[in-house]
């Protein structure tokens, strides 16, 4: 194996098993995935029967908040550390190019990431089918694939940030700035544009654009994608009130076909939401590639 | 062919007034085969410069090549043929020097040994198998310069190699840029160390404030560096320091003939030190085996190098006691003058 994105990619997760990076992550999400599920079972009013679509419904909620936080903090540090520790001099005195040090290390902490999710997973399905009964195994399979997805847009996104950065401190923020942002400042934005727009704020029924916008949030394309695979409605994790939609709305009042007028559009599919996770896990990285391309190391 | 040619690079830093010119217009060739010294103070540009050859950084102006690539849009194929020790580096903390070793290999396509290049550069067995990270700073330099020679490069690059080593460290690490030499590998040393450079070099550059002063041969360099140096000799009965005066002491002879040696340029006394100053730094060597030959006992020796500053100040003045007149045997000469001749003997001044 020559100088080329593998040998990055390999040089990456072999540091990460080392560093015991992959056990951390692995074991985090474990915990994480094991507490929610029993949780979800204590914290179920007696009498009313939960089951594990319930279950991965609560799950989801939560990983809105814990998948890009772990994601991201196991990623920011993927080249600006290399570049802050004098190791990247090492690495690009060999014939590497920039694009091989960027796409090795969206490879290999992307392996570092997803292994740590899936093995939870595995762990999770058997925590659920003890707790709950045997999942069905298309929701069970579709849920792991849209985590496994939200979980890679971020490590893409850590990466992209790692490559535009020259100190850790920048990263840092950049990484923070971004997990915040989403969580708390996205949708109240895109309200206040409507609301700026329209002079009120988007009720049961909105302009198209408005779906548009909210959904472009990797947070909200999550959401809309595993409350798809699970058939069931899944929450926000930071449900700011927003929307002038009534506390008594039924599901289907909610469902999407019926709050735009006509047609629903094609961006407003929730096939879309897939594009919208890929799109968060590229374009940084390209960004980021851009950036370091051009930069003295 | 050129291993390195540079035309013109210059490298700025920031812009408008808190501009810094890390290097300026610099033209530097090195040949095939040469052990070329790039010496010059920290900050003089030296980094910067290699920085460019191996396409860290993007010169601001100018061109470089590199084994007759292009330094910036085929810096890959530079980098396929020049092993680097670069200056400001880190290695894997949490892997193994074998590991390391081996990852070089991988990544330079060569069949390499591990323990064997281990060896070479003074590592063993069990050094090998610990994580660099438990490394002292001399062993990751070893371990460094090991991986700077996987590959078998036709260059090498090796910026400030001998920092962090201890004396044997240092004398193995010249072993081994002069095998590499004899094997025909050009390479190319940068230093802020006078000695380091004037022991392995066949040719040097200096580097001042990001300008190229001079380049000349390693003789040249010795001679400058002489020319600038003293012995002080402290002696036992020493007959000049006597307040009897001189006649009766032995070996008062030898010390009166030490001005007619050949590279001392004067002798005189400074507070009870017998003080040699001479032009070539072989004189010192002929100094005390004169007076010890006489039969004086010398008591203690030292020697007071000529700075970095004043090699420069020889260089760009060519005034006071100019080596470029000494060496070109033109006694009437001025160092101006003598810079023209100065280009057949291997000088070249730059500035």
């Amino acid at each position: 194996m020559s100088a080329t994105w593998r040998g990055v990619a390999r040089k990456d997760v072999e540091d990460a098993i080392r560093s015991r990076m992959v056990w951390g992550l692995t074991g985090i999400f474990v915990v994480f995935l094991t507490l929610l599920l029993l949780a979800f079972q204590a914290q179920a009013p007696a009498g009313v029967d939960v089951g594990t679509v319930e279950a991965l419904g609560f799950v989801a909620t939560l990983a809105q908040l814990f998948v890009p936080l772990v994601a991201l903090v196991a990623g920011y540090m993927a080249i600006v550390g290399e570049r802050r520790s004098g190791s990247l001099r090492v690495l690009l005195s060999y014939p590497f190019t920039r694009r091989d040090v960027v796409l090795g290390k969206v490879v290999g902490r992307s392996v570092v990431i997803g292994t740590a999710l899936l093995v939870a997973f595995l762990v999770g399905a058997a925590v659920a089918t003890l707790v709950y009964g045997p999942p069905a195994a298309g929701s069970f399979a579709g849920f792991v694939a849209v985590a496994l997805l939200f979980g890679l847009a971020f490590s893409g996104l850590a990466v992209g940030v790692s490559a535009a950065t020259t100190t850790r401190g920048r990263a840092m923020a950049l990484s923070i700035g971004t997990y915040v942002g989403l969580l708390f400042f996205w949708r109240p934005l895109v309200a206040g544009l409507y609301w700026a727009v329209n002079g009120s704020l988007p009720g049961l029924r909105a302009d198209a654009w408005y779906f548009l916008l909210k959904r472009l949030s990797p947070l909200e394309a999550f959401r809309v994608l595993q409350s798809r695979v699970l058939g069931t409605e899944v929450a926000e994790a930071v449900g700011i009130p927003v929307e002038d939609v009534p506390a008594d709305a039924t599901a289907e009042q909610l469902e999407i076909a019926n709050r735009v007028a006509g047609e629903v559009p094609f961006y407003l599919q929730d096939w879309f939401a897939v594009v919208v996770l890929v799109a968060w896990g590229v374009v940084p990285v390209a960004l980021g590639y851009l950036r370091f391309r051009d930069e003295d190391i | 062919m050129s291993v390195i040619e540079t035309n013109g690079v210059t490298k700025r830093y920031g812009s408008g007034e808190g501009a810094v010119l890390a290097v300026n217009d610099l033209d530097l060739t090195v040949e095939e085969g040469e052990v070329f010294g790039f010496l010059g103070p920290n900050g003089a540009g030296k980094s910067t410069t290699i920085d460019v050859l191996l396409g860290f950084a993007t010169p601001t102006d100018g061109s470089a090549e590199v084994l007759g690539h292009d330094a910036v849009t085929e810096s890959e194929a530079v980098r396929e043929r020049v092993g680097v020790l670069p200056e400001g580096y880190g290695l894997y903390d949490r892997l193994t020097g074998r590991r390391h070793l081996e990852l070089a290999a991988e990544w330079t396509d060569a069949a390499a040994d591990p323990v064997a290049m281990l060896d070479r550069v003074g590592l063993d067995a069990d050094d090998a198998d610990r994580v660099v990270g438990d490394y002292s700073k001399g062993m990751t330099q070893r371990l460094a310069l090991a991986m700077a020679l996987v590959g078998d490069p036709d260059l090498l690059i090796l910026d400030e190699p001998s920092s962090g080593l201890d004396p044997n460290g240092i004398r193995l690490m010249r072993e081994i840029v002069r095998e590499e030499a004899e094997d025909g590998t050009a390479v190319f040393f940068s230093s802020h160390v006078l000695g380091q450079v004037e022991a392995v070099c066949d040719r040097v550059g200096i580097l001042h404030d990001g300008r190229l002063v001079a380049v000349d041969t390693v003789d040249g360099l010795r001679e400058a560096v002489g020319a600038g140096s003293t012995l002080k000799l402290r002696l036992a009965d020493d007959p000049g320091a006597a307040e009897d005066g001189p006649g009766e002491a032995p070996g008062i002879d030898a010390v009166g003939d030490l001005e007619g040696v050949e590279g001392i340029d004067a002798v005189g006394r400074e507070d009870g030190l017998l003080t040699v100053s001479c032009s070539d730094p072989r004189a010192k060597a002929r100094a005390v085996s004169m007076l010890a030959d006489a039969g004086i006992e010398i008591l203690d020796v030292t020697s007071e190098e000529a700075s970095l500053e004043s090699v420069f100040a020889a260089y760009t003045t060519g005034g006071e006691g100019s080596i470029l007149s000494d060496r070109d045997g033109d006694p009437e000469g001025d160092g101006r003058d003598g810079s023209d001749d100065g280009a057949d003997t291997g000088r070249e001044v730059v500035a």
